[in-house]
């Protein structure tokens, strides 16, 4: 796995050392805390207390093949020293005149562990963000295909966030089998 | 009471302030990772342009039809920061009437707690806040939400909105500006209920404040229930203010349930408004104002396409059952039971985009004077919402 050229895996790379994140950040607000929350989130799924994460890179090549969107800094492999816990997305989709920020945790097999709402900036449609509707995502993996009101159930009130959100994983899971396919993870 | 609102504002803003300023004291010192550097890139967009629209054609049985661009509304947005945004919509009704149906300025303390200020929805019912019409079946708007809950009902003030992601919860709590007991000359009615006190903000005139409250709960998939509150008194111009009868008291509840499960959908609403001393204001003003409204209506829908197209094809069928009339005798006026209506409502909506339906309906107006004749009508028409 390539490993990015941010600090932290400069330091990574320098002295070879394991990254233990620990993202300690008080915050108020609104994005408060993203990291705090992605961290814990990581944490509270997979079961551990430290982790260490890379961030995957992808081609350009590959990029262009995919649906959903990769920046080469939106993908993280998340182990401890001696195993592979699984992997983490971080994505937008829009909502009704915004956009919304997502995170979706897999397991090492690429099947969906949990999905969290990190950020959501407008008042409509923000009721996705409720843990009961998000843990219809659970335990989806890299075949299945998501459908609104079928296999996904609708909010009144939110319509918009909820397709936007059914389709942005439907995107996920068909861009992850690409890689997956092509051994990138 | 001016001033007991001057200091909610300055309360609730002190309040939002010190937490902005101890986040970005923070902020600072963050240390940047990957994931930081994504999502701190700037992401508001600036102006948001929107709008929705219905244009409708109404034919009565035995009368001469109408042909109506019903409303047309321009939503606008700016988004100054992350916490701060500006919301408006300008509506042209009947193309010829042009009103300002939103315009609030909002500030995001955190993720689940928002002040907002200025002209806004109140939160009653389904209709007055999902009012775009591909969010609701028939051409024309639920009569509960006209009759009962007087949508589109708007006016000036503050108050807070958040969610609770763990409890699948939304609140809002407002204090706005209640209805005129006089409005440029037209008064409360039988009719219509408190309909024409709406101020919508034009020069509205304030001496009480009132307030409204609405949870939503959404935590049992496909289904959305709502439990609103409004309390308060109407609004008397300041010569009559202390004379018997000037204003009247309101206590309003509404309860709203919404389900989805794959092509089936049903939506329900109670509303019931208690008036007080409306005896006094019925003397004074020469009318005929209940001292009770109530309205209630069901509906179910069916989807006859499959889930999996793009297309919706819902056919539907309401009854609604309201009453201007619901109580009378502490108002002291005779009941009219032509105000306790009730109408079955059959149709069609044919989504044939997302944003985009064509409506058709039949309705039948009964009400409950003795030998009343049913009315029918047919409704055609589109909306949009983008």
């Amino acid at each position: 796995m390539v490993l990015n050229s941010k600090i932290f895996f400069d330091m990574n790379f320098k002295f070879g050392l394991i990254l233990f994140v620990s993202l300690i950040t008080l915050s108020f607000g609104l994005h408060k805390d993203l990291n705090k929350k992605i961290d814990k989130e990581i944490r509270t799924t997979y079961n551990v207390e430290t982790y260490s994460y890379n961030v995957i890179t992808i081609s350009q090549e590959v990029v262009k093949e995919l649906t959903a969107k990769f920046d080469n800094n939106n993908l993280l492999k998340i182990h401890t020293k001696d195993e592979l816990l699984g992997y983490a997305y971080i994505g937008k989709a829009p909502s009704k005149t915004d956009e919304f920020d997502y995170l979706i945790l897999f397991d090492k097999d690429l099947i969906i562990m949990k999905s969290k709402i990190l950020i959501y900036r407008e008042d409509y449609g923000g009721e996705i963000g409720s843990k009961r509707w998000l843990k219809q995502f659970i335990g989806k993996t890299l075949t299945d295909e998501l459908v609104y009101g079928d296999n996904i159930a609708a909010i009144s009130g939110a319509t918009i966030s909820v397709k936007s959100m059914t389709l942005a994983i439907n995107k996920l899971l068909q861009s992850i089998k690409i890689l997956h396919n092509k051994n990138i993870i | 009471m001016n001033k007991a609102i001057l200091l909610f504002a300055i309360f609730i803003s002190t309040f939002g302030f010190s937490q902005n300023t101890s986040k970005d004291t923070i902020a600072t010192n963050q240390q940047q990772n990957a994931v930081n550097t994504i999502l701190s890139s700037k992401n508001s967009k600036g102006i948001t342009i929107g709008g929705y629209g219905q244009v409708d054609y109404n034919q009565p049985e035995g009368k001469n039809g109408k042909l109506d661009v019903h409303r047309f509304i321009i939503f606008l947005g700016y988004k100054f920061s992350d916490r701060v945004q500006f919301v408006t919509e300008i509506e042209f009704e009947h193309v010829k009437e042009l009103f300002v149906e939103q315009a609030f300025l909002s500030y995001s303390v955190s993720n689940n707690f928002n002040i907002r200020g200025g002209l806004m929805l109140v939160p009653m019912g389904i209709v007055n806040e999902y009012h775009e019409p591909t969010t609701f079946n028939g051409v024309e708007r639920p009569n509960v939400d006209k009759s009962i809950v007087p949508s589109t009902w708007s006016e000036i003030g503050i108050g807070v909105s958040g969610r609770f992601n763990e409890a699948s919860l939304r609140y809002q709590a407002y204090i706005f500006n209640g209805f005129a007991s006089v409005n440029n000359g037209k008064v409360l009615g039988g009719l219509n209920g408190l309909r024409n006190g709406r101020q919508k903000g034009a020069e509205s005139i304030i001496n009480t404040p009132n307030f409204s409250a609405k949870i939503d709960y959404y935590g049992i998939s496909g289904l959305r229930l709502g439990l609103a509150g409004y309390f308060g008194r109407t609004q008397a111009e300041d010569d009559v203010q202390d004379i018997d009868g000037a204003d009247v008291g309101i206590t309003m509840v509404g309860l709203d349930a919404r389900y989805v499960h794959k092509r089936f959908s049903a939506r329900g609403q109670f509303i019931q408004a208690i008036l007080t001393d409306t005896e006094a204001y019925n003397i004074l003003y020469e009318t005929d104002l209940g001292s009770e409204l109530k309205g209630w209506y069901a509906e179910a829908a069916y989807n006859l396409l499959p889930l999996s197209k793009e297309q919706k094809l819902d056919v539907f069928l309401r009854y609604e059952q309201y009453d201007t009339h619901a109580a009378t005798q502490d108002a002291n006026i005779a009941r009219n039971l032509a105000y306790n209506r009730n109408e079955w409502t059959l149709g069609l909506s044919y989504h044939v985009a997302d944003g985009a339906v064509v409506k058709a309906d039949y309705q039948f107006f009964d009400n409950a004077l003795e030998n009343n004749k049913t009315k029918g009508q047919i409704n055609l028409g589109f909306g949009v919402w983008f």
